[in-house]
């Protein structure tokens, strides 16, 4: 297990690809894992206090990471537990392995994740499990659950794997979503535009696109790209 | 800084002056290629090229690399931008996959040792945006061709059998634009297009006006043989992208047959790749390479560049609308579509070439056959870029068109279609080394009129690139890879006498020229007032307001004929 302490506030963002991979170095070589600081490279160890405890695969984050970017972007085993909050892109592409975020998670968390699992335990930005502009595909597999409530656009392209919200979300749930499911047990706003498939269950209050034709216990749609989604009450 | 160089012991390839593969020394002083007796007591840097290649820098004749076209290109692709290249430091910051920021399109000329770069649509209501980014190329020398094959204007004097006025209207428009040439993309077609469609023949009516491609298209040859412009009419042929168009290919290049030029072509044909497709219908597909190549063979009066699709992303966009819009629905990719007023339009298409797609593997060997069959002399070789893929990859095409070998390998990985709809795996011709530089080099020099550029004579531009490749000894068909290798980073790209990278390293920057053609002392430009003036009621913009102005460009190089 590593233990990685951040010796200062950041000025400007860190975007650092801490994978549980690191926890398999030496404490030399994990000093010298190269991030960037704003457009420097530099350094993990002058950033980071690093400290060795134990060979489990596994990163413990101890402190605000809230400017730290990609932490766990491509990871496919072990494990990563951030005792505050974490930047954006955390999980992304992510194909395996477990992440905990005891704070909050900024935008893009496990975007176009492949599969793992996700628990952020406050509230997780905007753009989670989304495709990332100009891609076709959202996360596609895994788990991701967000104790507290999340931002705008959830499971944008998503295709597989699993998106739940304890709390309330934003507008834009499973924009063009062509698979997976996605549960909100608080309110959102608009749901489903342009949705091919899959399945988005609502506890509370929420804003349907005119485009879903009511059937006996869901509505289906989105007609207007001849989906086959379903969106129904939890 | 040195401002003289004495490149000493290469092996050096010329082929405008004759040098086939000889040892000789190169002195280059105050950016000019120069006698030794002209370095003689300056401050010379020496640059050992021994058993190295030396010839002259790259010329891209046709490529789009500035303009709207491209930068819609950028916007609707961010998947493309996550390529990053350089890190802002002594160098600008440059992304980008196929699609490249300015800054990356110059460094990776820059790198591969081609040292200028036509960008070949212009829509002229956007030269100033087309400049703009030019601007923002460094390394290479450049210019941008505007598009008249679709302008209300270029039909009116066509209409009227008036050259003319033509020629006074492509006068000012070059002089508007601060272009270099006259491109015809799809004449008629996109002005069809305006109305949801297209022209099929040469012989269809452009609606609304009472002419035809085949009229546009000779009498523009017309007015730019007696403009005498540096550049022929450069090309795109209607029907592109439709099975059966080799036909009107070969047609279009024989209306070539009436007009003749001392010094050049009176017409360039453009990503013929595009434009060779036999059969009636994408199941009855084959190539059209050889019948075209019989043609192109047996007249001398003009040139074509290949448009080699390399497999991998890319991005289609050009000027002619409708075939991006027929594009967009046979792949089901994203589009855009452009409206430049009375001039023309464009469309832009993401695209993937994949090798075990019967269609793409087609496109791919037609390429190779047209590069392989024609004559060294009338075809250069370009990707269209990002039409075909990225420019970084022409040594991929050069070490395919001089090895055998390398393309019996690489056959075996494409769709078979292309055993039954070409002829490619039956091609023995293998390209020397002296024909690869020719048409990256010399031929597209003259092609687009330019005395100073592709060659190593006294009095060019030192605009030189070295290679680690000995031509006497290297075995070019079965040495593909070394040969691949060795073009892919030039040791040494050494532009107006500046050295600016070393081994796919940049180590200096510099900003190159832009140049223009300025034909307005050849005709009354009095002439075409009036109608300019009636014209512009049709415009977004007021007349005066029209066009760019040399002092605003960074570094203009105007060219008075
Ligand atoms: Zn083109």
């Amino acid at each position: 297990m590593i233990i990685i302490k951040p010796k200062t506030e950041f000025v400007v963002t860190v975007e650092a690809e801490l994978t549980p991979d690191l926890a398999e170095k030496d404490v030399g070589e994990i000093k010298k894992f190269k991030v960037y600081y704003g457009k420097d490279v530099v350094e993990l160890g002058e950033l980071f206090e690093i400290t060795k405890e134990g060979d489990d695969k596994k990163l413990v984050l101890d402190g605000d990471f809230s400017r730290v970017k990609w932490v766990g972007c491509r990871m496919s085993d072990g494990e990563i537990v951030v005792k505050g909050s974490v930047g954006a892109n955390c999980g992304a592409y992510m194909a395996g392995g477990k992440i905990v975020i005891e704070g909050d998670a900024d935008d893009w968390l496990g975007a176009e994740m492949k599969d793992g699992e996700i628990v952020v335990k406050g509230d997780a930005a905007n753009l989670v499990g989304c495709a990332y502009y100009g891609d076709a595909t959202g996360m596609s597999g895994g788990k991701i659950t967000i104790e507290g409530n999340a931002g705008n656009y959830i499971g944008e392209k998503m295709a597989g794997g699993e998106i739940e919200i304890k709390g309330n979300a934003g507008d834009f749930i499973g924009t063009e979503m062509k698979g997976g499911t996605i549960v909100i047990h608080g309110n959102c706003g608009f749901v489903g535009g342009d949705m091919k498939a899959g399945e988005i269950k609502i506890g509370g209050e929420f804003e349907l696109m005119p485009t879903f034709v009511k059937q006996e216990d869901a509505w289906v749609g989105d007609v207007n790209v001849k989906g086959e989604g379903v969106v129904r009450r939890l | 800084m040195h401002h003289a160089l004495h490149i000493k012991n290469g092996i050096v390839i010329d082929p405008k002056n004759g040098v086939k593969a000889e040892k000789m020394d190169i002195f280059v002083k105050d950016g000019k290629i120069v006698e030794e007796s002209e370095v003689k007591g300056e401050d010379v840097k020496v640059i050992d090229a021994s058993n190295k290649l030396v010839v002259a820098g790259g010329v891209d004749m046709h490529a789009h690399i500035a303009g709207s076209k491209i930068n819609t290109g950028r916007t609707m692709r961010p998947e493309e931008m996550r390529v990053v290249r350089n890190i802002a430091n002594k160098f600008r910051a440059a992304v980008g996959r196929v699609l490249l920021t300015s800054p990356a399109i110059g460094y990776e000329y820059a790198k591969m040792g081609y040292t200028s770069s036509f960008e070949a649509a212009q829509p002229p209501i956007g030269a100033m945006h087309t400049h703009e980014e030019l601007d923002a190329i460094p390394m290479i020398d450049k210019a941008a061709l505007p598009v008249f094959g679709n302008w209300h204007f270029v039909f009116k004097y066509v209409e009227a059998k008036d050259i003319e006025k033509l020629k006074t209207f492509i006068a000012w428009a070059l002089e508007r634009t601060k272009g270099f040439g006259v491109k015809v993309v799809n004449p008629g077609g996109v002005e069809a297009w305006m109305y949801g469609g297209n022209v099929t023949s040469l012989d269809d009516q452009v609606p609304g006006f009472n002419v035809t491609p085949r009229e546009i298209i000779t009498s523009l040859i017309k007015a730019v043989e007696e403009l005498k412009l540096n550049h022929s009419v450069h090309l795109h042929c209607n029907r592109l992208g439709v099975p059966g168009n080799y036909e009107t290919t070969i047609e279009t290049i024989k209306l070539a047959g009436g007009f003749s030029n001392d010094a050049r072509q009176v017409l360039h044909v453009t990503h013929v790749q595009f434009n060779a497709y036999a059969g009636d219908s994408w199941r009855t597909v084959s190539s059209g390479a050889e019948e075209i190549a019989k043609t192109m063979n047996s007249m001398d009066n003009v040139t074509i560049d290949m448009g080699q699709p390399i497999f991998g992303h890319a991005t289609a966009m050009t000027g002619d609308a409708p075939f991006q819009f027929t594009l967009h629905k046979l792949t089901g990719a994203r589009w855009s579509n452009k409206d430049s007023e009375v001039e023309g339009g464009a469309g832009i298409v993401p695209l993937v070439y994949l090798p075990k797609n019967p269609v793409h593997a087609l496109q791919w060997a037609i390429g190779l056959e047209l590069g392989l069959l024609i004559d060294s002399d009338k075809v250069v070789l370009t990707t269209d870029y990002p039409n075909g893929g990225p420019f970084t990859e022409y040594p991929y095409v050069m070490a395919m068109l001089m090895s055998k070998k390398m393309r019996e390998g690489e056959l075996e990985k494409v769709s078979p279609f292309v055993q039954k709809a070409t002829n490619l795996p039956a091609i023995d011709t293998e390209k020397t080394l002296e024909e690869i530089i020719h048409m990256t080099r010399s031929l597209p020099a003259r092609i687009l009129g330019l005395p100073q550029k592709g060659h190593l004579g006294v009095g060019a531009d030192a605009d030189i690139a070295i290679y680690d490749l000995n031509p006497l000894e290297i075995d070019t068909s079965n040495d593909f890879e070394k040969v691949y290798k060795a073009f892919k980073t030039a040791e040494y790209t050494i532009k107006s006498g500046r050295i600016l990278a070393k081994n796919g390293e940049l180590v200096d920057e510099c900003w190159g020229k832009t140049y223009w053609v300025d034909a307005t002392g050849r005709v009354d430009m009095e002439a075409i007032k009036p109608d300019l003036e009636d014209y512009f009621k049709y415009y977004s913009v007021e007349l005066q307001n029209y066009g760019v102005e040399e002092e605003w460009l960074k570094k203009p190089e105007r060219i008075v004929i």
